[in-house]
């Protein structure tokens, strides 16, 4: 699961209201390889919830310092950028899971597949 | 070599089988294309993008032609639209056919010493050194072949004629065509001794008032080329496949450049009703990706389409999901065999998609926050069930329209299921505006590729949406 993924993921567990973003408890991470495009990056971030990332990244070792709120003009801050795709796409979670902050439900991941069905009761 | 009469027999076949000289000389020849059937237009669209010129349109039978110069040649293999290519060698659009059928055939046979061969062959030629220096692994995009495969029949009925005849004179042999390039370059490829070369012709036969059948055709046909070329008839381990097509009072002979072959070029991991690459292909072309749109198939399968997305549209994001383990699994083997094929060859390995299992009916995603669906919908024929349908897809499109961005957010969806599809969008109060729909043919199975734009309308009040935020 990457980081991207894991920014849009959330708990739908019945009767939850605030269920995101998810807990990650990871036991194994993976970087990856993954072409750099400063355009996809820049388009990316103001889709994206911030300090979610930004946390999420902390958690799993690798925020490379990344800003707990956005400075202005990163977009032509190329470091900043490489910074922040490695974040979203090169970090992968494999093995672990992913906790719903109001009902402690727990999702696993294994193999970098977040399993995210429900029980018949749960919906 | 060759027994027959007339000037232009004898300048062909020495061309052919004793190139004492490098023939460099760019030509300009005319490629058809086979395509998923209703993604003509799509394929031409690429054509232009990629190669730069205008295809002409068979419209809605799965085939473009276009002219392209040998110095281009390999450009054509970067083509994601097409199932498969072939170099013309002559296209008669209204052959007058003789009344009687041994008349018919007698024509055919002469006709094979009478075709402008040569330039043909030459890309035939061409295209096979390309192969060699690529180390291109066997098999283009088609998937004609395999039986229980999604591999589409086009309209005309198709008949594979295994060309079977021993050879006349035993000992007729034929100098290899050897390419001067490859002799020179890699001496590994050079053929030095006389080999042999085998083909087979496969004739393909649709209209009412052909006298003849496309067995028949081929047979004679083919063993006039036979006899032409002094070639061996081989069904099965060829080196050139001559086509002979005719459709009504249309013949186009040709010679293939892929191969007929099982494989669909990113999947190694197979699944029930796994889409064939190319109709994947044009399904996002038609959803047109955008730089950084996050793209869901909420109903992956094998992962085929977000695959193609992540390769051939790679700046975008894609997120496959599926209930089914199997289905997840195989999709993250997938993506793995192809992160490992880039890897291998030494480039950055990492695609942009992600895997997750969930119920389409109730997506684990923010509200909002997806910009393109692209699914092939369970046609209720091979996976799930008419009567499931008539539940699943308002409560799938229901939450298809909750996570899309209102206003910007697009849908491509594959189904044969065309009247509870239209059914269940008329029942989305608005949500969802079709753009427009591509009428494909999908394993026999009539289907259609609705493009829909997700509206600005946002109904709380109709509790169409639950409170994810």
């Amino acid at each position: 699961m990457k980081l991207l993924t894991h920014n849009m993921l959330t708990s739908h567990v019945k009767g939850v209201t605030k269920g995101y973003p998810l807990l990650i408890k990871a036991t194994e991470v993976k970087v990856n390889d993954v072409d750099f495009n400063p355009q996809f990056v820049c388009r990316m971030i103001p889709k994206l919830e911030w300090s979610a990332l930004v946390e999420a990244a902390d958690l799993l070792g690798h925020r490379q310092d990344l800003p707990s709120e956005l400075v202005p003009d990163y977009e032509k801050n190329e470091d900043f950028l490489k910074k922040v795709h490695r974040a979203l796409l090169e970090v992968e979670v494999i093995e672990g899971c992913l906790q719903c902050p109001e009902s402690g439900r727990e999702f696993p991941i294994s193999r970098g597949i977040p399993n995210m069905l429900l029980n018949e009761d749960e919906v | 070599m060759s027994s027959h009469d007339g000037e232009d027999t004898a300048e062909q076949t020495s061309n052919v089988s004793t190139p004492e000289e490098t023939d460099s000389a760019i030509i300009t020849v005319y490629i058809g294309a086979t395509v998923p059937t209703g993604f003509e237009h799509t394929a031409a669209e690429e054509v232009q993008e990629k190669i730069g010129v205008d295809a002409r349109i068979s419209k809605d039978r799965g085939r473009i032609y276009f002219p392209i110069s040998t110095d281009k040649l390999f450009q054509v293999h970067r083509l994601r639209s097409v199932d498969n290519l072939f170099v013309v060698v002559e296209e008669y659009d209204h052959y007058q056919f003789k009344e009687s059928k041994e008349e018919t055939l007698m024509e055919l046979q002469q006709l094979a010493s009478k075709l402008p061969w040569s330039n043909a062959l030459k890309v035939w030629e061409l295209n096979r050194s390309l192969k060699k220096k690529k180390g291109h692994r066997k098999g283009g995009n088609s998937t004609r072949v395999k039986p229980d495969s999604e591999a589409s029949v086009a309209d005309t009925r198709q008949q594979e004629l295994p060309r079977e005849t021993s050879p006349a004179g035993g000992d007729a042999k034929t100098e290899s065509v050897a390419d001067p390039e490859s002799c020179q370059q890699d001496s590994e490829e050079a053929l030095p001794e006389a080999r042999l070369i085998k083909f087979r012709v496969t004739c393909n036969r649709a209209g009412d008032k052909h006298s003849f059948s496309s067995n028949e055709a081929a047979r004679d046909f083919g063993g006039a080329v036979q006899e032409f070329f002094q070639w061996k008839a081989d069904m099965t381990k060829f080196d050139i496949e001559v086509l002979l097509n005719i459709h009504n009072e249309e013949v186009v002979v040709g010679i293939a450049l892929t191969e007929e072959s099982l494989h669909r070029r990113n999947i190694s991991h197979f699944g029930p009703t796994t889409l064939r690459s190319t109709l994947c292909y044009g399904m996002l072309r038609l959803c047109k990706p955008q730089v950084s749109d996050v793209i869901l198939d909420p109903m992956c399968g094998t992962g085929a389409i977000p695959l193609e997305g992540a390769i051939e549209f790679n700046s975008s994001f894609y997120v496959a999901g599926d209930n089914n383990d199997m289905a997840v699994n195989r999709t993250v083997n997938n993506v793995s065999h192809i992160q490992k094929r880039r890897a291998d060859k030494g480039s950055s390995s990492g695609l942009p998609i992600d895997t997750v299992q969930w119920d389409v009916c109730n997506l684990p995603i923010k509200t909002s926050s997806v910009d393109i669906i692209i699914t092939d919908m369970p046609f209720g024929k091979r996976m799930g069930s008419r009567k499931k349908n008539w539940d699943l897809y308002p409560s799938c499109l229901r939450e298809m329209a909750r996570v899309c961005r209102p206003g910007s957010g697009k849908a491509v969806l594959l189904t044969q299921d065309k009247k509870c599809f239209a059914k269940a969008v008329s029942q989305m109060g608005g949500l969802w505006r079709k753009v427009l729909t591509v009428w494909v043919n999908v394993g026999g199975l009539h289907a259609g590729v609705y493009l829909l734009k997700r509206t600005s309308l946002w109904n709380k009040k109709a509790a169409l949406f639950s409170n994810l935020g």
